[in-house]
Order: structure tokens, then C-alpha cells, then sequence
């Protein structure tokens, strides 16, 4: 097993904080989140991120609204709930902490 | 020329290719045994098929309406395999997206030989294979050739058999499975324990023997039909052409197919009774040393080659005039075809001196061609010469193969 693949998992567990953090900056549609994660790490397919996405609906992370689109038909758009917008902060204090803790423990 | 099947997806009308609707139709099915449990699945496969749509509507021009299968199975690579947190298939996690599309979709997917008709020349079992170990069906159509040759014609048979035995792939998901992903020995075991307990039980060893020959019958239909059908348009295109209309070109057409056909069938028995009594075809010897069953068996599938789609373009023709004038070309044909016959056989009879004989001693010729065929069969089943239980084996088998092979000549 590589390296790269060892870290499968780390990246699958934190693609779901990667969301919260696409959506906290604007509404967002599906197409926008795919084109975000394609240039990272974290690239992703739809079937793999609708099912992500109906999971954070139903934990009402996100909520999304209809709107027209000037091409084709109308879209989702997603955006962050109160309850997303706190999942996120306590995310990004959550990985702060790893970060100190992983550069700490090697001293 | 492939069947097109139009679709809906989400509210929008698409055209495509029957094998990619196929592979089409099993990603969706996967989707829903993913989402079996999920409370959204409704709403995931309208989002699923609404995606699967945009990404369609890019392969589309304005002269460009329908959706190839390799464009299908580009869409549905980019798709991903639908997964759940509760149940992952094997390897296609999200991270490793950039190499998804190198993978089989939906996690360890069993390789199975199949039959593969397109692209196929007789029945598919050379791209079946061809498929099966990943190589080029050539390779495998000049292995098999040159197996025959070496076997002096013995390989027909395992062709035939496997003809008979392995399953055609139908669905999208099947035809992954041809290709599918990489083989291991637990695989092989397990293969091999499912198939002993499948045809162990013997009823369900003669239901999957009769499923295999409808299959089997309708896909021989179906090429024979599409050959015929193109026969067909060029036969209306002369009927319709002609001077005096439709029925004229027809009435023209009739007689032609009749004297033709009639003169093969004729040939085709005076073959197999030359090849039986002397050995060899109208003075030609078969080269090799390929059994006289095996030789005949060759000779009867050339003439349903060659009949089957003469057989069509009648009944092409029957469908293309009106239908009030069906029955007098039916019986136009039958009466024609039979006199060609009769005036084929009583020519042969008086004109012939080889016909006249068979004839003058058909008693004995007829015993000459049944010992020659059993001795073929006894020869190939065992070298022993005299073994009298065998004997009785060979010869109720050959009695019951080549009334079989008669009734379905003449069907």
C-alpha cells in the first residue's frame, strides 16, 4: 500500500468539512463544488457527492434552493445553515488542534 | 447500424445506442440497490439523472442526435460509482478520483465468459474470449482456425459446444463482466462450486439448455433477419422502380428466388449423398482428414447461410405488395419451387448416369452412406474398432442428429 493510498481515507472523512467550507463562501451548485475539488486533492465524482450532499441535508448542515439557470434547466443551489456554519467553525478549531498537536509531538 | 432506444432522463428526451442504454440502465440499477435504504433516493436519482443529462447534452449537435455507447460509458466514468457512507465499494473512494476512470465501476465485479455478439462472426465466442483474457479477437479467430486444422476438424466441435454452453451477454453489466475485472483463483473456485451446484440439479441444467437455444435461435433470427432486411430494401427499391409498379418487379423476383432456391437444396443433398457414398464432394476430396459427420454438419450450416436470407427477402417481398396478393405469391412460390424440384430430380435421374445408380441400388447406397457415417462417428468418439455398446450409442445419437439436421434444413 502507498502512501497516497493510506491517506484514501483521511481524504474521505474530510470531504465532507471541504463542503461546508465551498458552500460558507457563496451559494453554490453541484457543478461549482466539482470544479473547486477537481484542481485539489479532493476530487470527486457525482456519485459520490449528491448522496453526500442529500446526507447533509437531512443532518440540515445545508439547504439548497431553485434557480433558473439562462441555460438548461433550473439548478440547486446550496448554501450553509446556522448549524453548518457552526459545524465548520468547530472543524477548522478541530484541525488547528491537530496541526499543533502533530508538529508538537515529534519535539 | 445500431438500434437506437430513446430514454427519458428527468423530463429530457435522449437518443441512444441499444449497448449503451444497457450499460446505462445497470448504473442507474446499482444506484438504487445503493440508495435501497436511503430516505432521499428519490431525489439523489432525479439529481443523478439530471447530471447524467447535462453531461449528455455536451456530446450533442445539431446534427448529431444520438449518443454512442462509448460516449454513455464516458458519462457514467465521469458519474462514479454511487456510494453511500454506509457501504463503499472496494477502491473507488473519493480521493483516488483522478484514476477512477481506468476502474471497473462498482467494485470487484466477476469476470465471466460470455458470448459477444457484436462484432461477432458466427456466434461470439471468439470475442467472448477474446474479451475474457484481453486480447485481440483476431488472435484468438486464427488460434482457433489453426487448432481446427490441426485437429482435422475436431475443434468445430468445441466451438459448437461452447456455442451452445456459454451464455450470451445481454445486459450492460454482462458485458463488463466479459471484460471484467482481474481474475483469481477464489474466483475460479467459486465459479466452479456455483456451476456444480447449478447443473447438479438436473432440471435446472435442461431449463438453462433450453433458455441457451431460444437465445441462441433468436440471435441467428435476428442476423439472418438483418441480412435479409437489406436484401429486402434493395428488393423493394426494384420493385417499386419498376415499370408497371410494385407487383410486377415482385412476380419477377418470385420465380428467380424459387428456381434458386430450389437448385440449392438440391445441390446441397446431391453434396452430402456424394461426400457419403464416395468420400468426396463431386470428385473433390476433402482435404484434411476432417470426419464425414463433421463435413457434413459444414456442408447443411453453408446452405442455411446462404437459404436464410433468400428466405427472408421473399417473405420481404410477401410484405411489400398488398396484402390481398399475399396468398397468390405464397402459392405462386410453392407451386414454382416444387416443380423445380420434381424437374431437377427427374432431369438428374435420366440425364445423370451417377443419379440413375444411386437410385437403381438405393437400397444398398443407402446402407453404404449410414455404415460410412456411424464408422465417422465411432471413429472420432473412439479408435477401438468393434465395441458393441458403443455401437448402439453412436448410431441411436447419429439417427436422432441427422433427422434433426433434415427437419431443420427443410423448415
Amino acid at each position: 500500500m502507498t502512501a497516497d493510498q493510506k491517506f484514501n481515507p483521511i481524504r474521505k472523512g474530510l470531504l465532507e468539512f471541504l463542503i461546508l467550507q465551498i458552500i460558507s463562501a457563496d451559494k453554490v451548485y453541484v457543478a461549482d463544488m466539482m470544479k473547486r475539488l477537481q484542481e485539489t486533492d479532493f476530487a470527486t465524482q457525482e456519485g459520490t457527492l449528491y448522496p453526500l450532499l442529500s446526507k447533509m441535508r437531512r443532518e440540515e448542515f445545508v439547504d439548497y434552493e431553485w434557480q433558473e439557470s439562462d441555460s438548461g434547466p433550473p439548478r440547486k443551489y446550496y448554501k450553509l445553515t446556522a448549524k453548518g456554519k457552526s459545524q465548520l467553525a468547530e472543524f477548522k478549531d478541530y484541525w488547528a488542534y491537530l496541526n499543533t498537536t502533530i508538529n508538537q509531538l515529534g519535539r | 447500424m445500431n438500434t437506437v432506444i430513446i430514454i427519458n432522463l428527468n423530463g429530457n428526451a435522449f437518443h441512444l445506442e441499444e449497448p449503451g442504454f444497457q450499460s446505462l440502465r445497470a448504473y442507474l440499477e446499482r444506484a438504487q440497490a445503493q440508495l435501497q435504504d436511503n430516505p432521499d433516493k428519490t431525489e439523489i436519482m432525479a439529481d443523478l439523472e439530471q447530471a447524467i443529462a447535462d453531461k449528455c447534452a455536451h456530446f450533442l449537435r445539431p446534427h448529431k442526435n444520438v449518443l454512442t455507447a462509448a460516449e454513455i460509458d464516458d458519462v457514467l466514468k465521469e458519474m462514479g460509482p454511487v456510494q453511500t457512507d454506509g457501504a463503499t465499494p472496494a477502491g473507488a473512494t473519493a480521493g483516488e478520483q483522478p484514476h477512477v476512470g481506468t476502474k471497473s465501476t462498482a467494485g470487484p465485479a466477476p469476470k465471466r465468459l460470455y458470448q459477444i455478439r457484436e462484432g461477432a462472426m458466427l456466434s461470439g465466442v471468439c470475442s467472448g474470449i477474446a474479451a475474457y483474457f484481453n486480447i485481440d479477437v483476431t488472435i484468438v479467430r486464427i488460434l482457433f482456425v489453426v487448432l481446427t486444422a490441426l485437429t482435422g476438424g475436431l475443434w468445430i466441435m468445441v466451438y459448437i459446444g461452447m456455442m451452445l454452453v456459454v451464455p450470451f451477454a445481454n445486459t450492460g453489466e454482462e458485458h463488463a463482466a466479459a471484460a471484467g475485472a482481474p481474475f483469481n483463483a477464489q474466483e475460479v473456485i467459486d465459479q466452479a462450486k456455483k456451476h456444480y451446484a447449478e447443473f447438479k440439479d438436473s432440471k435446472e441444467w435442461r431449463r438453462h439448455w433450453r433458455q441457451q437455444r431460444r437465445e441462441w435461435r433468436r440471435r441467428w433470427h435476428d442476423g439472418a433477419y438483418w441480412w435479409g432486411h437489406n436484401l429486402q430494401r434493395n428488393v423493394h427499391q426494384f420493385s417499386t422502380g419498376a415499370a408497371y409498379g410494385g407487383h410486377f418487379g415482385a412476380a419477377l423476383l418470385i420465380p428467380f428466388l424459387a428456381v434458386f432456391n430450389a437448385l440449392l437444396f438440391c445441390l446441397c443433398i446431391a453434396a452430402i449423398v456424394s461426400l457419403a457414398t464416395t468420400g468426396a464432394i463431386f470428385g473433390w476430396v476433402v482435404g484434411g482428414s476432417i470426419p464425414l459427420w463433421v463435413s457434413i454438419l459444414i456442408l447443411m450450416f453453408i446452405y442455411s447461410v446462404i437459404a436464410r436470407p433468400l428466405r427472408h427477402a421473399r417473405r420481404a417481398i410477401y410484405f411489400n405488395t398488398n396484402g390481398s396478393n399475399y396468398m397468390w405469391f405464397a402459392a405462386w412460390y410453392e407451386i414454382l419451387s416444387t416443380g423445380v424440384l420434381i424437374l431437377v430430380c427427374w432431369f438428374a435421374y435420366t440425364h445423370v448416369p451417377q443419379v440413375h445408380d444411386f437410385f437403381q441400388h438405393f437400397a444398398q447406397n443407402w446402407s453404404t452412406m449410414w455404415n460410412n457415417l456411424i464408422d465417422s462417428f465411432r471413429h472420432t468418439v473412439s479408435h477401438k474398432p468393434a465395441d458393441s455398446w458403443l455401437d448402439a450409442k453412436v448410431s441411436s445419437a447419429a439417427a436422432a442428429a441427422s433427422t434433426s439436421a433434415f427437419l431443420a434444413l427443410r423448415r
